[in-house]
């Protein structure tokens, strides 16, 4: 397990993110939709970045353009030191295993294998010899130990969701992207959620940047930044960070 | 790698043995079409091994011996007999002939038999069986003065006598002593003149029928004694009696045209399995792209934690395989286990008993074909999978990718594909065939696929066709996933099959059915003395309505060197081998006969004296690879004669007409002992009384009525042509089951559809109406392409390869695509009725 990073290395170590006037216009049937357009964007490590802003105003776009998911049209992209405008599909499946934990609002689960299995199968593309004992110690880490040859359709929303905390946490990424993890949950469950994920982020000293609707959550982080027609329009400390 | 692999294969596994995920249950299709094809080629593979192990097993039996020597007009010399004596441990003497059987009453009707006058050692081999079963010598031998005989049931009941009743044959009158149930070396051909009369060869002399010319099989066989090499054997004889004449023959060549007839229907059966796999490819496609168009969430979270695009190409490849080798696996299962039933149920009723038995090469070229096939049809579908789009999963509506594939990726399905092309030209038994196969498949799949295109395109081009029904038939059927590319494909090519196979089938039994007699004569007559010739003329020429008789004399004789050069030793294209197989009629004339054109060389003066020349069948020459002033020895009566070819002649074998292949200029074959045959047009009234006036005043003339063998022929044509299309027929199944897949890949959609029709408040009958336009117009475009394609196929094969006449049979082609038509429909209904069956809020709340 990585230890969190302390001062000094967070120093010298480049940001966790940085953009720079960054583009992605994509074609569609009524003609070019610019959905970025130009974000200038610099996330240390160990950061915690909440993302909120208007439905298409280009919060997931950016997500998906720093893991690597989608090709900027403009400007360049760099991760934890690496630009990732010069790798291929392979070094960016390559790169996003070794570096990126994802979580998504529908869980995304693989529904043929067991929770475990789930949690396993990332770290066996990154060539971890001891897969399965590392997943087990995640989820046992997100409190499911007893379910762990369970299949998706067998575990409840919350349950779904902790997998795949499990998953986007067990190979100590730099760089955790959140999409709405708790969209579709409870809020009961949501707040159990969400104290797992920032709990973890903790332990790890993982980056987070967390996509949501709900600005109580984006208040948790450490800054926030609001996306507003494919720019930034704010980029400020979180409120309840500023008050401490 | 091998790292890469392993972890590819515990995902692949992991994935499968997690339990039936999204879309596994449209992989049934993918089994389903794999089990048929690999069933049907490895089916076809071990019968045709069964019959040929059959043929191989009984060699000796079917043979009368380890080996058959066959003279033609005359029996071995003394010497030679002798020598044969000396060489093997036991040898009969077999004497076989064409004759008219008839029976006392002058007013019953006769019939041309078969006549086998064996010796007292027949059979060397196997046995003969009898009802009654009594010993073979004790039916045939002389008792009170009548010597006895052995005959077909068949004989019995053309010439309405039964066991015990008396018979004449030539001069000689037999009583029936016995029913022939099993004759060992009754050799199954797929034609023969008449039915079994077996006689002593002590009897042959008094029927008078041994005359000097007359077409007489003399056959001696032989048992070699045990540790003799049979080949050793022949190069011995050979060398001995380098010009005696007789068509040797062993064990392994014991049924010829039976091995032929087997060769032929097993190639064409194989490319009918073949075009089984190609139509289930199809469905293959389309079943691996459905799966993988239902998995496209699961492969967007693998691309999102890391896996390559490779990796995932990898894990599904391998599912691929996985399947593959369970359906191959069933398909050989089944492809052995159908064959080795069959044969072991019903082997006993066939001429030569296929040998039951499991057949490894059959089964490795189906399994062979299998695999490739299913990784080749699977492949488009596998390298679109990986340009799934992982961030689609962040949208919430991960779409399957629809790109073309990467270029390695269509270079390797190309590659499979010219892997499918070479497995079929080497395992197939004619080369030839083969390459028009493949080019053909290769053709009609581009024209099927073409055709599906152009319909997509213009049913996008239509503007707003009037009323809501007609938009939305011709809105689904542009839509791009419309289900026209893959059922106009692969149901088209079931259809063109089946049609190309009907309308073949009805030009063949055309010709033999109507136009050949309209053509042909009433009678063949054989075996006319020349003594006899003037009254046999006169005989016929008085029954009233015969017209046209023509008389030609005839002997035969064997093609033994081309252009000086032994047969064996010279190339001959294999439409020529049937004339250095055996004996070949032979004549003479002084002037050229009307149904030939000279096309190269003149013919020789009427009066002609001077060396040995020849006229030839055109196609022949080119066969043998000679020309003019080239020469050709035969060995006639155990003469070997060489004559210069002087002329070419292009014959209409198809004409029935009389002709030879060879005829020799007067002055060489007139001095040796020959026969006259003659052909007669009667009206079919006037047959019997043509056949009394010549079976009883000439009792050696044989006569043959050409309208009861092109009968004959007509329904052994139709029992292969019925079995053929049982085959062709499954063709067909294999594109009902892609339809079947398609309609089933469709269903989702058709349910939404359907619901949100019913929402919108469309009555049950319309929703209904507008799917049966669908699909009706689907069955409608499918019918008309495939019956095209094959219509277009069976003129090329009736024309350029069969050389025929070709006429569009309509209802034979309407019949078939009405049938593709009526399934479409039916499997459409199916499906559509499951959909309108479906409550309306869980599908709204799910979309």
């Amino acid at each position: 397990m990585t230890a969190p990073l302390d001062a000094a290395a967070a120093r010298t170590a480049p940001p966790a993110v940085r953009t720079r006037d960054l583009r992605l216009t994509l074609e569609s049937e009524a003609g070019e939709v610019n959905i970025l357009r130009g974000i200038d964007l610099t996330v240390g490590q160990g950061e915690t970045v909440g993302i909120v802003g208007p439905s298409g105003s280009g919060k997931t776009s950016l997500l998906m353009v720093v893991g690597g998911l989608e090709q900027a049209t403009g400007g360049t992209v760099e991760v934890a030191g690496q630009d990732l405008g010069v790798l291929d599909e392979d070094g960016l499946a390559r790169f996003r295993r070794e570096n990126l934990g994802i979580v998504f609002q529908d869980f995304h689960l693989i529904p043929t294998m067991s929770a475990l299995e789930n949690v396993a199968v990332a770290l066996e593309f990154a060539g971890r010899k001891d897969a399965f004992a590392r997943a087990a110690e995640e989820l046992a880490a997100v409190g499911l130990s007893h379910r762990t040859g369970h299949y998706p359709g067998q575990l409840s929303g919350g349950e779904q969701q902790r997998v795949a905390l499990a998953r986007a946490f067990a190979g100590s990424p730099r760089l955790l992207l959140a999409d709405e993890p708790t969209g579709n949950l409870d809020e009961h469950t949501s707040d159990q959620i969400v104290d797992l994920l920032f709990g973890m982020h903790a332990r790890e000293g993982t980056t987070l940047l967390l996509v949501t609707h709900q600005r109580s959550l984006a208040e948790r982080c450490g800054r926030m930044l609001t996306i507003r027609d494919g720019l930034v329009a704010q980029d400020r400390p979180a409120l309840r960070q500023a008050g401490d | 790698m091998a790292s890469g692999l392993a972890l590819s294969c515990r995902i692949a596994w992991r994935d499968l043995a997690g339990g039936p995920g999204p879309g596994f249950r449209g992989l049934a299709i993918f089994l389903a079409c794999l089990v048929l094809g690999v069933t049907a080629i490895a089916a076809v593979g071990s019968l045709s091994r069964s019959f040929v192990a059959g043929l191989d097993r009984d060699g000796v039996k079917l043979l009368g011996g380890d080996v058959d020597l066959r003279l033609t007009h005359r029996a071995a010399e003394p010497e030679q007999l002798a020598w044969l004596a000396g060489k093997s441990r036991a040898r009969s003497d077999v004497i076989e002939m064409r004759t008219m059987a008839r029976p006392l009453d002058p007013k019953a009707r006769r019939s041309l038999a078969e006549l086998k006058a064996v010796d007292g050692a027949y059979p060397l081999a196997g046995s003969l069986v009898t009802d009654p079963a009594l010993p073979l010598p004790g039916i045939l031998a002389a008792r009170d003065g009548v010597w006895g005989a052995a005959v077909d049931g068949n004989l019995l009941t053309r010439l309405g006598l039964k066991t015990g009743d008396r018979v004449r044959v030539g001069e000689a009158e037999f009583a029936i002593r016995a029913v022939i149930v099993k004759e060992p070396d009754r050799v199954a051909s797929v034609f023969s003149f008449g039915p079994r009369l077996m006689i002593s060869r002590d009897a042959l002399p008094a029927t008078g029928l041994v005359q000097p010319g007359s077409q007489i099989r003399y056959h001696h066989r032989l048992l070699l004694p045990r540790g003799v090499s049979v080949p050793a054997f022949i190069e011995d004889l050979k060398e001995r009696f380098p010009d005696a004449g007789w068509r040797i023959r062993a064990a392994d060549e014991a049924a010829p045209g039976v091995r032929r007839f087997v060769d032929r229907l097993s190639l064409f059966m194989g490319f009918v399995g073949l075009t089984v796999l190609l139509v289930g490819g199809i469905g293959i496609t389309n079943a691996v792209s459905g799966y993988l168009d239902r998995r496209a969430a699961t492969i967007a979270t693998l691309k999102c934690i890391g896996a390559a695009g490779r990796l995932i190409f990898a894990v599904y490849l391998i599912q691929v395989l996985i399947l593959a080798a369970v359906g191959v696996t069933l398909g050989l299962a089944l492809g052995a286990a159908l064959p080795w039933l069959g044969v072991v149920t019903f082997g006993h009723l066939l001429p030569v008993a296929p040998e039951p038995g499991i057949h490894p090469t059959a089964l490795a070229t189906a399994a062979a074909f299998g695999l490739l096939s299913a990784v080749t049809f699977a492949l488009w579908p596998l390298a679109r999978a990986r340009e799934v789009r992982a961030g689609d999963l962040f949208r919430d509506r991960v779409a399957p990718a629809r790109r073309r594939p990467r270029t390695e990726y269509l270079v390797l399905i190309g590659l499979g594909g010219a892997a499918l092309a070479a497995l079929t030209v080497a395992t197939a038994g004619d080369r030839w065939f083969a390459y028009w196969f493949v080019g053909g498949a290769i053709l009609f799949l581009s024209v099927l696929r073409g055709a599906a295109w152009a319909v997509g395109r213009l049913a996008r081009a239509c503007k707003r066709p009037p009323g809501a029904r007609l938009r939305l038939v011709v809105a689904n059927l542009g839509r791009p996933d419309s289900m026209v590319p893959s059922v106009v494909t692969s149901l088209g090519l079931g259809l063109a099959v089946l049609v190309a196979v009907a309308l073949i089938d009805a030009n063949m039994t055309r010709q033999v059915t109507e136009r050949l007699p309209e053509r042909a004569p009433a009678f063949f007559f054989l075996d006319i003395q020349p003594d006899q010739v003037a009254a046999f003329d006169a005989a016929v020429t008085a029954v009233d309505g015969t017209a046209n008789l023509r008389r030609v004399p005839s002997l035969r004789g064997r093609i033994t060197r081309i252009d000086g050069r032994p047969v064996d030793q010279v190339e001959i294209a294999a439409d020529s081998q049937w004339a250095i197989r055996g004996d070949r009629a032979l004549t003479y004339a002084a002037t050229r006969p009307e149904a030939s054109a000279i096309v190269a060389g003149e013919w020789w003066p009427a009066d002609y004296s001077g060396p040995p020349l020849i006229s030839l069948d055109a196609n022949l020459a080119r066969g043998f690879g000679i020309g003019l002033g080239d020469t050709l020895t035969l060995n006639v009566l155990g003469r070997p004669i060489t004559a210069t070819v002087a002329s070419l002649r292009e014959i209409d074998w198809r004409s029935l007409r009389f002709d030879f292949a060879i005829i020799f200029a007067p002055g060489t074959l007139e001095g040796a002992p020959h026969s006259h045959v003659a052909a007669v047009e009667a009206p079919a009234s006037a047959e019997d009384a043509v056949e009394r006036a010549v079976a009883d005043r000439f009792h050696n003339v044989s006569a043959i009525r050409v309208r009861e063998a092109l009968e004959a022929a007509a329904r052994i044509m139709e029992g292969v042509s019925w079995a053929v299309r049982g085959v062709a027929a499954v063709t067909i199944a294999a594109g009902a089951l892609v339809l079947a897949g398609t309609i089933a890949a469709g269903h989702r959609r058709r349910v939404y559809d359907a619901v949100v029709f019913k929402v919108l408040g469309a009555g049950r009958g319309r929703v209904l109406g507008g799917y049966l336009l669908e699909y009706g117009a689907l069955g409608l475009l499918t019918a008309i392409v495939g019956a095209g394609v094959g219509t277009a196929a069976a003129w090329g094969i009736v024309v350029h390869l069969m050389n025929s006449d070709w006429a569009f049979d309509a209802p034979a082609a309407l019949s078939t695509a009405l049938f593709c038509l009526a399934v479409t429909l039916l499997m459409g209904l199916y499906g559509t009725w499951r959909a309108m069956g479906q409550k309306a809020m869980p599908h709204l709340r799910n979309q």
